[in-house]
């Protein structure tokens, strides 16, 4: 008996492997995984960008253009060093720079309503790159995360939630009711297949990436702290809070001074927060430590004056949260409306969040709070 | 979820998977042992695809937690290949106030002069740039990045580059030098105008008083007062 256990043993392992094997293939094929949590994420990104633009409108010149004291000789030089790259300094004339400053504006603000979404990130992420790159000592940790992140969001399919192509679609998708005229051959229904799926594929890949970069940021951020003496003892946001550039409001940064032990505590919560962060994603507790995250960049945004900083952090925690998240809000919205007696809009058919067309042959959305019926599988739609 | 949208969603996706869709009728290709030559190239090159996709997300993630790791074994191996990958879209920086936040803050003060048609040297008073950049910073919820980053990055930039001395050694510290020049005779051209070709910054660092000095003590004393050389800049004002 005990013999034969031991010969099935390695049969079992081996069944399992393949079980788990077959485990990951699905999950990274089978469907395109958090299509909302990008879709805030490009949103998120695409508005801010377009804030931080519109509000260096005066100093454009001084940051990016042809009068910046960063001048672009001494841009082009550093790029012959670095091996980057940015279309700023193709010409040295105010009317080419004006041209590219409209340029971004329009690309964020296209990025961010999802038109046309995978040519319009591709073009986000090329703007991006080459304005932080024009102006790269004038950056600071958020211009860094806001171009990652547009780097890895041309990979997902940010744009099948919540954006103008997911109402093309869902127009489109109610006038061809009917069924279809010519059904396509076997060699073209494979392809498109195959097409489907390496989207899928891509995309999860995508968000998996973001996610770990996330992780990195914080625990990297986390791990430093705690070599720093200051992050130790306590001190560290009494110095913070002394540093002459982050003072927009000096009365507030004054008066939190004064309190000793409620700055002790905070640095210690932060530390311990952005350590722990990596660890607790898998478990409830991640909703308590993205709270507190919420919280600490708020802070950080209004005391220090680092709006922009907090606010790309703020969004990169988004990609946390769980599609059935995002889908609750709506209702959720319209309900608070209507307790508030704001005239309850009824939502008009097909302008619905949560009535686009399941992707990738399987329903994406679950019904919130567990009503509607679950939706079957509807036909792969592609970008 | 309202009524609307459960019949927009039953309408759109309303067939049963019982009732196939046209071109999800059983293969017509026969059994699957007998998958026509087209398919399974196809089927290989995307699994290859996916393959592919993984490779790169796993040493995409190896190279960006090398880059941000403490020096270690591992990375004094392959350092050169974690930077041609990580550098320069991938760089990472997140040591704001890591490992410690800064104990001072750091005044760059300039002043200019000019060279007379007679031969004589006119010099000018100190302007303080960075009490500038403090007033714009002052009750605004959006700093720019102009007041917040330009001038502080540009110094670190150039200590970076150049150390405790101000002997240029590298090609980096020359642009930096050039870098800090501009920053300098904008920030005074556009405060007190003035005709200038010569400039000279100084760096004065204040300590942050330890916690529990009580507030309106006398002003910390200076840690360093450094006087960088003059430079020559684009005329200005001419």
């Amino acid at each position: 008996m005990g013999n034969e256990q031991i010969r099935a043993l390695p049969a079992t392992a081996h069944h399992r492997l393949l079980a788990r094997t077959d485990a990951l293939w699905a999950l990274l094929t089978g469907r395109p995984v958090s299509l909302y949590a990008t879709a805030v994420l490009r949103i998120g990104y695409g508005l801010l960008y377009l804030l931080f633009l519109l509000r260096e409108f005066p100093h454009r010149d001084e940051i990016w253009g042809p009068g910046s004291p960063w001048t672009p000789a001494l841009a082009a030089q550093l790029f012959d060093q670095t091996g980057w790259y940015s279309f700023l300094i193709v010409s040295d004339s105010r009317g080419y720079f004006e041209c590219c400053y409209v340029l971004a504006l329009v690309t964020s603000a296209l990025f961010t309503v999802g038109w046309r979404t995978r040519a319009t990130s591709v073009l986000f992420a090329v703007v991006v790159a080459s304005f932080h790159a024009r102006a790269i000592f004038m950056t600071d940790g958020g211009d860094n995360l806001v171009l990652l992140m547009s780097l890895y969001l041309v990979l997902t399919a940010c744009g099948r939630r919540w954006s103008l192509d997911a109402r093309r679609e869902r127009i489109r998708s109610a006038r061809a009711d009917g069924p279809p005229v010519r059904a396509p051959g076997p060699a073209a229904r494979r392809l498109r297949e195959a097409r489907a799926t390496l989207t899928t594929v891509v995309h999860n890949c995508g968000v998996l990436v973001i996610a770990a970069q996330v992780c990195l940021l914080y625990g990297s951020a986390g791990l430093y702290k705690v070599q720093g003496s200051f992050w130790n003892d306590g001190t560290a946001l009494h110095y913070v809070l002394n540093l002459e550039l982050f003072q927009p409001w000096p009365a507030v940064s004054h008066l939190v001074d004064q309190y000793p032990l409620v700055m002790a505590v905070f640095g210690y919560l932060t530390v311990l927060t952005q350590v722990a962060f990596p660890f607790v994603l898998f478990g409830r507790l991640k909703y308590p430590v993205l709270t507190v995250l919420l919280g600490m960049h708020l802070a950080i945004a209004v005391v220090l004056g680092l709006p922009l900083f907090s606010g790309t952090m703020i969004i990169a925690d988004a990609v946390f949260l769980p599609d059935r998240f995002y889908t609750s809000l709506p209702p959720l919205l319209r309900r608070a409306a209507r307790r508030c007696g704001l005239p309850a809009r009824a939502p008009r058919q097909g302008t619905g969040f949560v009535s686009v067309p399941a992707q990738g042959g399987h329903p994406v959305t679950r019904p919130a709070r567990g009503r509607g019926a679950p939706s079957p599988s509807g036909p792969a739609v592609t970008e | 979820m309202s009524s609307g949208i459960d019949s927009a969603r039953v309408r759109e996706t309303g067939r049963s998977d019982a009732d196939p869709l046209p071109w999800e009728r059983p293969d017509e290709a026969g059994p699957p042992g007998r998958q026509p030559a087209g398919a399974r190239i196809l089927g290989a090159g995307l699994r290859a695809a996916v393959l592919l996709c993984l490779v790169t997300v796993v040493v995409h993630l190896g190279a960006v937690f090398l880059h941000v790791a403490p020096p270690n074994p591992v990375s004094r191996k392959y350092g050169r290949q974690v930077d041609a990958w990580v550098f320069p879209l991938f760089e990472q920086n997140w040591r704001l106030f890591a490992p410690n936040p800064d104990s001072v803050n750091r005044r760059v003060l300039a002043r200019t002069a000019r060279t007379a048609p007679d031969g004589s040297t006119q010099v000018s008073a100190w302007t303080d740039l960075t009490a500038l950049d403090r007033a714009a910073v002052e009750h605004d919820p959006f700093p720019s990045h102009t007041a917040q980053n330009l001038l502080r990055r540009a110094w670190a930039a150039y200590v970076d580059a150049f150390g405790s001395d101000d002997t240029a050694r590298s090609p980096r510290a020359v642009m930096m030098r050039k870098y800090l020049g501009n920053i300098a005779a904008e920030r005074v051209a556009g405060h007190r105008g003035g005709t200038f070709d010569f400039i000279q910054l100084r760096v004065v660092t204040l300590p942050v008083a330890a916690p529990g000095t009580p507030p309106g003590g006398r002003p910390p004393a200076p840690v360093e007062n450094r006087i960088l050389p003059w430079w020559k800049v684009t005329p200005h004002g001419k």
